[in-house]
Formats: C-alpha cells, structure tokens, sequence
C-alpha cells in the first residue's frame, strides 16, 4: 500500500489526486471488499489511498434553484433521514444493504462502484441526476446516465473527485421504487425498476421508467419514453402489451449466482406490464 | 435497569448470554498463542485426476510445506467411512481438495505463497450426476408384491431437494499446540470432541493418552461441525509434530463456504399402489443422495433417510431403496436432521399429490394412514411409546385457523396459500446404537465445597445445553443452579459422553445425568470430595439389524406438526411468510426458553430450505460463495412464530424428555411447499421452491 491522506478540505483532496493516483475512499463499503485482505491484515490497496469521509464541507445536502443538492460525505443512512431526501430515493435506500453499510456508504461510492446491481444508479438516472466533478483543472457536470459506461466502467479522470450529486427539480404525479431481491432485508437486487410520470388529463405528459440489475448498467429508453409521452391512456391500454415486449428488448439480463436470465426478463415485463396496466387505468 | 421479565416462567437465565453478549466469550480465533504460526491450505484446481507434479514457491524463513509425507499414521480421517484422505497424494477428486498446507508467521504471505504455488495435473473426466452408486441399501416391509397386484391405480412421482449450507456465524477453525505435559492439544470449533481426539490418533499414530482436545465457545455447528474438524484436526496435528510450534486456522466464508460439506442434494422416486377404494395399499420408494467425492457419514445419511421415507405413515407394504452416489465435488455430510429432510419433503409433498390424484381430501387421507401407538414401523419395527399426534395436529390447526384458512385458500386468484406438515425424528443413534457402540458416561464431581462439577463431552454451540444439563443436575440434587459448574469439554477429564449429535444431548446425556445426579444424591457427603461414573443403559426392548435395517430404528421418536401461512405475488413470484404454527411432542420440555429457541431457529432453517436457500454446484464448483449470494432468512422475512408444546413423557430421558434439535427443522420445508402449492395452485416436486422455480411452474406446472 501506498501513502494514506487524510483530506479535510475539498482543496486538499483536490490536489492530492493532482498529485498521486488515489483510490478514494469515503465509506469504504465497496472497496474495501475488492481489496480486502486475509482477516486481520491490512487491506491490498496499490495506489495510494485518499480518504475523503472527514471533509465537512462535502457534508451537505440542500435546495437551490437548480435542485437537490447531496454532498459526496453525506451517508446513506443520513441522505435516508433527511428532509429534503425524495421519497423515491428514500424507498430504495430503505431496502439498501444493511443499516450498518448505510451508515458509511455514500451515494458517489455507489455511482463510481458501477455495478450493474447498484441500486441508488437506478433513482440517478431516473431523476436525471447530474454528478459534479471537482478537479485543480476546474469542474464539470455529467449525466448519471452517461457518467457509469459499463461494468466497473465509469467517466472519471484520476484527478477528479464527485463533489455532489445534483437531482434537478422535477414535476411529477407519482414516483415509483420497486425492488426484487432474495429476500426481505440485506438483500442484492435480482432486479430494480424505478419509474415516474405525470398526467395531462387523460393523456401521459411525461414518463420516465428505469431498470437496475438487467443490464450492464441502470437503463432507460429515452425512444420509448417519447413514445410513450404524450399519448392518451386508452390508446396506452390497448397498447400495454406491445410496450412490454419493447422494454423486454431494452433489457439484456444474465444468470448469475442471485438469479438467472428468464426470471429478470419475465419478472421486468411483469413489471412493466402492471405498471402500464395500471397507469393506463388512470394510475395509483 | 428494568428486571428481565421472563415470558417463559420455567425457563432459567442462559449460562453464557452475558459474555456473548458482552464480547467476552473466547472463540477459536480470539485464541492467541505466543510464537503461534498459521496455516493455509494448498487446494485442488480441478475436479478429478491425478497430480503429475508439483512446484512449491519459494518458502521465507519461518515458512513450512507441509503434505501427506509429514502423515506419520494412517492418512485418512477418522469418520465412520475412512476413505477421505487428510492430504491428496496422487489423485484428486473434488476441486478444493487439500494437497497442502503452508505454515507461517503472516497470514497475508501465506495468501501470497498458496497462490504461487503451481500444480500440474493430467485431468480425468469428473463425475457430476448421479450415475455412480457407491454405497446402497434396501429393505421391504409386508407383501410388496401383492400390493402392486391388487392395485388398480399406480401414481408415480418424481421429487428433487438441493445443497444446503449450514451457515453458522463462526466459520470452521482450530488451533493445535504442546500443552505443558505434551499432549498434542486441539482447541477448536467442533460439535465432537471424541471424534476430533480419534482422528488425531489415527493420522498422527500417537498414544491416546498422548492427544487432547479442548472445546472453547462454539458460534453454531448444525452438523457442519460433527466431522470436518476431524480433517482440519489431523492436518494440524501432523503439521504442528513437524513444526513443533502453536498452529491456528480459521477459515473465512468463502473458503468456509466452498470447500466444507453440506446437506446432501437428493433425487427420489415415489410410487404408489392404490386399490378401487382409494386404499394405498403400498409404495415404492427409490432414494438418491449425492455424496460428494468420498463417503464419510453418507451411508448413515442414507439409512436416515430411508428409515424416514413414508414419515408418520403406516404404509402397509413398502419396497424401499437407496443409494449414495459418487460426483467430483466438496463431499457432503452431516447437516440437522442427516437424511430425513430430504425424504420428509418428498413423502409429505407425494401423499397430498396422492390424494389430489385420487381426488380425496388430503387431511383425511393423511390421517387415516397416522401412526399409532403399537403400530409396525417403517422398518418393521414396533412403536413401542404413545403417539399423541392427533392431538398435535389438532392443537396446530385450532392454533393457525387451518380448516377455515384451506378451504378459503383453495380458491383461484387469491394468491394465499397454507400448509401443514406431519414429521417424526428419531432421537438418539440409530437402533441399538446408544448402548452397543455410542456406551455414552457421565462423570460427576463434588468437591469440598459441595460444588458439583458436570463432566460430559456435549458442547454448547448455542442450543443451550450448558444450561439445560446444568439444570438437570441441579433439579436431581435438589441444590440450585449456581451450585452446578458445567465448563466446556476437554478431553484431558471428561468421559466419552459421545458427539454432540442426533438429537441424543437432552434423550440421552440428559438420561444419563439425572440418573447420575440421583445416585450422587443418595451417596452425598457434605464436605467431602466424591465422584460418581454413570454410564449409558438403554431401553433392552430396542432390537435393531444395521445390515438388514430392520427392527426398531430408534429408541424413541419426537414428533411435531408445522403449518406455514404464505401471500404469494404473481408478478415477482415471491413468497410471503405470513404465519408460522408449531405444536411438538417432544416428551417434556426441561427449559421452556431454550426449547422455543430450538423450535424457532430449527423451523426458519427447515423454511430457509424451502423456499429460500439455493445453492448451485456448477461442475464442481459452487456458485453461491459468500452469505450475500446465499440467502438465508433474516428476521423480516419470518412473522411471528407460535409454539406449543404438549406432554408425553418418555421413560428414558430426563424427566421424560426427548430428543428436539433436528426434528424442528424437519416438517419446515413441506409445510412452506404445501403453502406455495395451496398458494399458486400447482404441484411443488422440487425444493428450495425458489422464485425462479415458481415461474417455471406457472407455465408448466402441473394442477
């Protein structure tokens, strides 16, 4: 292992990763697991390690005009009881790992571990989240969507930091959470669908409908939210099961040792199916 | 503080509650030992063939190889079939398979130095499905063939049950070193102190005298822990005579997970012979276990199984057969219940098919087949105690409203399902074991200051038994609980009171300590130091052919009945335990909260079985590898539990109690198939009844 920096400023961090190759650690929740180490030993880190946990300034969360802003210190557990939280985020953080890993993981950690099987990337992407990126060079915003590429694949130079992540405001009846897992508490998605909408009278103004864990990464269909998106709802109804079949082609599950293939394809079309069943009936 | 109010009245504090739950109990890795060295070991990469050579890393000062040639003895493991080798030397035959150990100083080199070390192999074709029969047994019962002529109705069914981990929260791991008379000591986690000390005799060719085993606090076992300490024992022990230093290994999940063995997977094959008045008039019974890559206990599983194949039924004829077979992967062997899980599942999930075939009401069905008192034995035996199960049946659906909920239930489109399970458990070693081979002692010291000191060799691996023995004593001397001492077995004092196993601690170490703790009684001397030696001597009416497997397979039975509520979601096809009902005959209960402890973790783990835990060996190499891949219940996912308990004293144990830590985990998995199958409408063959199976029977399934 390399050098150990302990940051407490954003400054500080900042010019730490302009100057070595970091692996940083706010929680510590994932990466310690990649790197750990027989029990007792200090953990397998090659780069250096900078720890990001103490920095007050990043421990924030708070409503401009832009949005929600959530800091890269702010916990899970402390996004989760937090009045400004969105209630769709609060459901999925409900049911994330334990509440010890609550304690400790932070939402930046979730996004940059790019696991296909990270649930908060599903409400990033669904809520169209923006990540800020901080370096000595300066910043830049990214997409969520655009931010994880791939398994383990994720848009980040090795001297930028996750600042905060940005929810923009949004207008919508009904936001929906809904995750399948092995069981009740402690439990890694099989599948996670997060969806959202709003009604012009009897027709759909704008929907949005996000997939975790059936991919290689949290996917939406931005072609088939425009072809959902102004269309009357009994137009939808008659339509359910052709727009089923459609998200079932946007999916690309595997087998794996949570699941296999069939179940997240045939249980998202059900999904899918009940959601739109449902909203073509008026929604609720 | 709040005084602790006790739901349970009869129920005394657990001895060691508070220094669990204070941290203060030692565990085998807790253990430190001044110049102790660890060990790792060097396993098989492949699942069958022969290792052509060898190229060990270059090993640090202070770092040592260690392999079959270091085996000064005979290099097997002591279990009840010795063919699984404590060191591989040519052959290997499961992936995972010890070749080596390297000892050393760090943990994180020795990490390093397994991983360099490079094995050349010239690889055989594995063995992966049941093809391969290595052990098997057969017996009849009645006139088999004249019910297969009468019958004028054949219902055949096929039924699965897969791997199950036992999951306790302390992995394996053991410690050996020279105590100061140079015994070569064990101090580990293990169920079976007797069998660890037998295993090190044999690999390591020294005096029994010479060897000692120390039991420090034990975080569960389940069976995991009954004989694979033995291999873990011998491996040491022959590494620490080479070293002659302290040597620790604690295993991690992974390692835990993928290379210790588990429940049996099984396939079995059930036929029925009915007459024109829907009469069964006998059944084929076909069982198939998979063993793994050696035998061990297997033959024992085995017989379990077959001897529990038509569970609480009195079939009037039965041509029942079994057989372990050999695959190229991690061996399985003990697991709560060994053998009657599988078959328990198969008989309870066939004979309400049977009916729904037969177009019978299940209930009556299954009653008019009960067992009573008096009645011939699967194995042509006699039951030869009162069965009071129609009382348990009774009590269990006045407890969950069954009747009420079957009926509203049974109707489509309601996506609610109930169950109810039957099961019988045998306590104690099959047959006549408990007097001809286990010949269990007691030993109870009093000393000067009247304290009286129980020496037995049962281990608390959390089922309480520290507590409820201690109890026993003290209840028999009529002097209170804290004049009893009960420390943890070492087997430098203690008698061979027999493994922590079978369901035999309350049945029959109980027995063993009332029986001791009455003639201590009646020789008690205030002040004076006095010893009292009791050994085990069993009902004589218990006649029992191992070779035949015919007479009475035990000498007691414990019975129970479970009824599981569940909701079922037909978009995820997940299931929701609504409820959970237990009534249990387990002859009497010796401490109220202890025994609700058994019946609560033992149905959650029997559930777990059945719906949940999904273990997948995929050629040779198991899928789940660590606790977050295989699942487990956790406390949201059980509802309240409701367990009654009635009397029905048995003669030979403590205060008439039975046998009850593996019969609670048996009736769990039918009552949740049963549920599922109430729930979805479609029969269940095949457990864990998994979300993914589910799917698959709504499409395919049969009504």
């Amino acid at each position: 292992m390399g050098q150990k920096i302990i940051a407490r400023t954003l400054s500080e961090a900042i010019e730490a990763l302009a100057k070595y190759d970091c692996n940083i650690v706010a929680g510590g929740s994932d990466i310690m697991l990649q790197k750990r180490n027989t029990a007792g030993e200090l953990p397998r880190f090659e780069k250096d390690v900078l720890f990001i946990a103490n920095i007050e300034e990043l421990h924030k969360e708070y409503v401009d005009e832009e949005g929600l802003h959530i800091g890269a210190t702010m916990t899970l557990e402390e996004i989760l009881r937090h009045e400004l939280t969105p209630n769709v985020l609060k459901d999925c953080l409900k049911e994330l790992a334990s509440v010890n890993i609550r304690h400790f993981a932070t939402l930046p950690g979730n996004i940059a571990n790019a696991s296909p099987a990270g649930d908060t990337i599903v409400v990033d992407i669904l809520l169209d989240a923006k990540l800020k990126l901080t370096s000595i060079r300066g910043v830049r915003y990214v997409s969520a969507e655009d931010f994880v590429q791939g398994v383990r694949k994720i848009d980040l130079a090795k001297d930028e930091l996750i600042e905060e992540i940005i929810f923009p405001k949004y207008d919508f009846d009904k936001l929906i959470w809904f995750k399948v897992g092995s069981r009740k508490a402690e439990s890694i998605s099989k599948l996670a669908f997060a969806a959202a909408y709003k009604l012009d009278g009897e027709k759909i103004a704008s929907i949005r409908l996000a997939f975790g864990s059936v991919f290689m990464k949290a996917i939406r269909s931005h072609e088939l939210e425009k072809e959902l998106e102004g269309m009357s709802l009994k137009e939808l109804g008659s339509r359910v099961e052709e727009f089923t079949e459609k998200y079932g082609k946007v999916i690309s599950p595997i087998d794996d040792q949570r699941s296999t293939k069939s179940y997240r394809l045939e249980v998202t079309k059900n999904i899918v199916r009940d959601f739109l069943t449902t909203l073509a009936k008026g929604g609720n | 503080m709040l005084p602790f109010k006790s739901k349970y009245p009869t129920s005394t504090p657990k001895v060691d509650q508070g220094i669990k739950v204070r941290g203060e109990a030692k565990y085998t890795d807790d253990i430190v030992m001044p110049g102790m060295l660890f060990a790792k070991t060097v396993r098989s990469s492949i699942a069958h063939g022969e290792i052509l050579s060898i190229q060990k890393p270059k090993l640090p000062e202070g770092y040592y190889w260690v392999d079959h040639k270091d085996i000064k003895g005979e290099n097997v493991v002591n279990i009840i079939f010795s063919d699984w080798p404590v060191f591989a030397e040519k052959k290997v035959n499961f992936i995972g398979e010890p070749i080596a150990l390297i000892v050393g100083p760090n943990k994180g080199e020795l990490d390093r130095l397994v991983n360099e070390v490079k094995i050349e192999y010239k690889e055989e074709t594995p063995v992966f499905d049941f093809t391969e029969s290595y052990i098997h047994k057969a017996f009849t019962k009645g006139d088999i063939a004249s019910a297969k002529k009468k019958a004028v109705k054949v219902i055949e069914e096929e039924f699965s049950t897969g791997y199950q981990e036992q999951a306790y929260l302390e992995p394996q791991g053991l410690l050996v070193y020279y105590d100061e008379e140079h015994r070569v000591t064990c101090v580990g986690s293990v169920q079976c102190p007797w069998y660890v000390h037998r295993a090190v005799v044999r690999a390591c060719a020294i005096p029994t005298e010479k060897v000692r085993v120390i039991q420090p606090a034990v975080g569960g076992a389940f069976g995991g822990k009954e004989h694979y300490p033995s291999l873990l024992a011998a491996q040491l022990a022959t590494a620490m005579l080479k070293i002659n230093k302290p040597i620790k290994m604690c295993f991690e999940r992974p390692e835990d997970i993928t290379f210790t063995t588990k429940r049996h997977p099984s396939k079995s094959k059930y036929i029925a012979y009915v007459d024109k008045d829907n009469n069964i008039l006998g059944m084929d019974v076909q069982v198939k276990l998979n063993g793994g890559a050696y035998k061990g206990c297997s033959g024992v599983v085995l017989s379990r199984a077959l001897i529990a194949c038509v569970n609480v039924y009195n079939i009037p004829a039965l041509n029942v057969a079994g057989d372990v077979y050999m695959t190229n992967t991690v061996p399985t062997a003990a697991f709560r219940g060994f053998g009657s899980p599988q078959t328990i599942f198969a008989s309870e999930m066939f004979i309400h098919h049977v009916a729904k075939d037969l177009g019978v009401d299940p209930l009556e069905l299954r009653m008019k087949y009960l067992v009573k008192e008096g009645d011939i034995t699967t194995n042509s035996g006699k039951f030869h105690d009162p069965i009071i199960l129609p009382a348990l049946i009774e009590k269990a659906m006045e407890m969950s409203d069954y009747k009420r909920k079957i009926k509203e239930y049974s109707k489509p489109g309601c996506n609610k399902g109930i169950g109810m399970s039957f099961f019988l458990h045998g306590c104690g070693f099959t047959g006549s074991g408990e007097s001809d081979i286990i010949k269990g002692k007691v030993k109870l010291i009093k000393d000067e200051k009247d304290i009286v000191h129980v020496y037995a060799s049962s281990v608390d691996m959390g089922q309480g038994n520290k507590t409820t023995l201690k109890r026993i004593v003290a209840k028999n001397l009529d002097i209170p609980n804290e004049q009893v001492v009960f420390d943890n077995p070492d087997t430098s004092i203690i008698p061979d009171s027999g493994p922590t196993a079978a369901s035999r601690t309350i049945i029959i170490v109980g027995f063993l300590m009332e029986k001791a703790a009455k003639n201590l009684k009646k020789i008690w001397k205030s002040g004076v130091r006095q010893e009292h030696i009791e050994p085990y001597v069993g009902p004589s009416y218990i006649k029992w052919d191992e070779e035949t497997m015919q007479g009475d397979a035990y000498p007691s039975y414990a019975w129970g009945v479970n009824v599981v509520e569940v909701e079922f979601d037909p978009i995820t096809y997940q299931i929701e335990t609504k409820g959970v009902w237990s009534t249990y005959d387990v002859g009497r209960v010796v401490d109220e909260r202890i025994a609700v402890g058994q019946a609560d973790g033992g149905i959650v783990q029997g559930l777990g079985y059945g719906y949940m835990e999904t273990m997948r060996c995929e050629k040779g190499r198991f899928r789940q590898r660590s606790l977050s891949d295989y699942i487990v219940p956790t406390a949201e996912d059980i509802p309240h539990m409701e367990t009654a308990f009635i009397d029905n004293p048995f003669i030979y144990g403590a205060d008439g109690a039975k046998g009850m830590g593996e019969l609670t985990l048996v009736g769990g998995a039918p009552a949740i198939a049963l549920a599922i199958e109430n729930a979805i409408g479609k029969k269940v063959n095949d457990i864990p009844c998994n979300p993914e199976y589910i799917m698959e029977l709504m499409k395919n399934g049969k009504n």
